[in-house]
């Protein structure tokens, strides 16, 4: 999908801060905020863009403990496994991954007990071999400027 | 947090442009009131900030890449520095310190295979690591953006 300057700078303005105004990124581009929600509302609808969100802290809504969990399991049993993880209260993402292990998933509970129960849990599966826990300390970093916008510019003539 | 922060939290994270006057409409609140919650929001750090969220397929991205990252602590090699190496480079979205089986981890989207193995080389070169295990996965579901971006 081809983008160009204008897309780009519409798109890095919102990573940074999803609330900057149309006015402010117009007025960096030189353009007109007509043409700023126009180009908007096309990145949307081509679905480049999904939606804009505020990023929330886990931590302060009661998920005081992320863990990412590396997940060997029986290999005809991937699938089963992972919609096994998914009912499981606190487990925010599971997938089946190419690597070292079958599944990769994240976690999130309020304390220690409770991470170490799930586990417990996971690995009491019969079709789990094993479990390996990570948990993450001090504040993530993120930075959703690192996505490389550049190559979806159109080729200049 | 009470219920008008809940709401505001959840309201922002379908859409964080949603104009401050009109959340206030919602709640049957006044506008000023609105703002103010979501300011002490911020300031508790119960919002970090707020961002777009990409069809990471649609952008050239066909894959998720975590990669797990064991570090030496000879030679003066200091994992926050490490950290900070990483979450500068291209396409590294997130990263943490982790207790457990490996010291950092870091999430990454990857544009195809040798981009995946050519990032695994460059974070291998930062002094320090020691070891990597990567795994990757495509790049159509999302994590959970209202925490991780993607």
């Amino acid at each position: 999908m081809k983008i160009d300057e204008t897309d780009i700078a519409i798109l890095r303005a919102l990573q940074l801060d999803a609330r900057t105004r149309y006015t402010d990124i117009a007025k960096q581009c030189n353009v007109s905020v007509d043409t700023i929600i126009k180009r908007y509302k096309k990145l949307k609808h081509r679905g480049l863009v999904k939606r804009t969100t505020i990023l929330l802290d886990p931590r302060k809504f009661g998920k005081e403990v992320i863990a990412n969990l590396s997940i060997d399991t029986e290999p005809a049993c991937i699938d089963e496994v992972i919609a096994f993880l998914r009912e499981q209260d606190g487990v925010t993402f599971a997938t089946h991954s190419m690597g070292s292990y079958d599944v990769f998933a994240i976690a999130m509970k309020r304390n220690m007990n409770e991470m170490n129960a799930l586990k417990e849990t996971i690995q009491s599966h019969t079709k789990v071999n094993d479990v390996q826990t990570n948990i993450w300390v001090d504040q993530y970093l993120l930075c959703p400027q690192n996505f490389e916008l550049e190559p979806l510019l159109e080729a200049k003539r | 947090m009470n219920e008008l922060d809940q709401h505001i939290a959840e309201t922002l994270t379908a859409d964080a442009r949603l104009s401050f006057r009109k959340i206030a409409r919602q709640v049957d609140k006044s506008t000023d009131t609105v703002i103010n919650h979501y300011n002490r929001m911020v300031e508790r750090g119960e919002i970090r900030g707020s961002t777009v969220v990409v069809d990471t397929a649609k952008m050239g991205y066909e894959g998720v890449a975590a990669f797990q990252i064991d570090v030496t602590t000879s030679r003066g090699a200091e994992p926050n520095a490490i950290l900070d190496a990483l979450i500068k480079m291209p396409n590294i979205i997130l990263a943490t310190k982790t207790v457990g089986e490996h010291d950092l981890l870091v999430l990454a989207v990857i544009h195809d295979l040798p981009h995946y193995s050519q990032l695994g080389k460059e974070i291998a070169e930062i002094p320090g690591v020691k070891n990597i295990s990567s795994n990757v996965w495509p790049s159509s579901e999302e994590i959970c953006p209202k925490y991780f971006i993607i």
